[in-house]
């Protein structure tokens, strides 16, 4: 049963993953060739201080923004294709992480039905993406920010395990709360999020400086990246259930045929 | 599929149909795609990955 589920969870992530694929090549990709393009512009020999200065100091050849222009260590279109190629192993690896989570945690998810599909899924995003953001908001190309790199993955980590915490906090608090009435299973759900939101708007933002990059732009930048993120999630768990409802019909169908052959 | 299935439940089957070496595979196979997916920092990789760490929003510079 493991097997069938992490099958349709790689099915379904290829599907979401192909179009988050399209989402890369048609906006991700020239949209960061344009911020990145206008971050070195304005920004040239700011920015080949600040990369001297900290962080991207450690490896010579581990950003090639060292170099101040544009010198990355492969070319744009090497970088676009496996930007595109690696979208669609996201949603691969996220599909098979949510048909692996899903078999487990199946019968203690909230709703019914493809809802309890959904319900993990923000329990992912959340983990994955949304607690993480609270502290390293999605960096925009050429914004400097604070910490080493090795900090902040540390960091990531972290806030990926509280996130996963919090969202089992939620679900748990929603089935609780749910055995008397539905909003108060909702709110109950709610305040371990919004304590999360509450306690990381007390940590100093991680983004120093975002640039020359306008203000306007850095926003949506964020909201297209939180929004495509939710959309893969989405979309991942939609497939699955779609699959899976699939399968149950294909067979319950597959039953009445051998049960009409039998009785004639 | 019983109504009152549990994730306890859930585990035991996971046991009884898969060896643990086979269980220990796939949850490796996850780890290690997602490991050379977002950490990996070898400079060719890294720096091929640059768009899509910026459009998931795991980016590290």
């Amino acid at each position: 049963m493991l097997v069938d589920y992490l099958k349709r969870g790689v099915l379904a992530g290829a599907l979401a993953g192909i179009a988050y694929g399209l989402y890369v090549t048609l906006v991700a990709n020239p949209l960061v060739g344009y911020m990145e393009a206008l971050a070195e512009g304005g920004g040239a020999e700011s920015s080949h201080e600040h990369a001297h200065a900290g962080e991207h100091a450690h490896t010579a050849g581990e950003h090639a923004h060292a170099a101040g222009e544009h010198a990355h260590a492969v070319g744009e279109t090497t970088t676009a294709v496996v930007s595109i190629g690696s979208g669609v192993f996201w949603g691969i690896l996220l599909g098979a992480a949510f048909a692996l989570a899903f078999y487990f945690l199946e019968p203690a998810l909230p709703g019914r039905g493809s809802i309890k599909g959904y319900v993990l899924a923000g329990a992912g995003f959340l983990a994955v993406s949304g607690a993480p953001w609270l502290v390293l908001p999605p960096a925009t190309p050429g914004a400097e920010q604070a910490y080493t790199p090795t900090i902040r993955i540390a960091v990531y980590g972290g806030l990926v395990l509280a996130g996963a915490i919090i969202a089992a906090t939620a679900i748990y608090g929603y089935r609780r709360g749910s055995t008397r009435s539905r909003p108060l299973g909702l709110c109950l759900a709610a305040l371990p999020i919004v304590a999360l939101a509450a306690v990381t708007t007390l940590a100093a933002p991680t983004i120093v400086e975002s640039g020359t990059i306008p203000g306007e732009l850095v926003t949506a930048f964020r909201g297209l990246t939180a929004l495509s993120q939710a959309a893969l999630w989405a979309l991942v768990a939609g497939c699955f259930g779609w699959l899976q409802t699939r399968t149950r019909d294909r067979a319950s169908t597959e039953q009445r045929v051998a049960l009409t052959s039998l009785h004639s | 599929m019983t109504a009152t299935e549990t994730v306890h439940d859930r585990i035991e089957t996971a046991r009884d149909d898969h060896t643990t070496a086979q269980l220990a595979l796939v949850f490796a196979l996850v780890a290690t795609v997602a490991f050379t997916l977002l950490f990996v920092q070898e400079p060719l990789v890294h720096d091929s990955l640059h768009n899509f760490r910026h459009a998931v929003g795991v980016t590290c510079h």
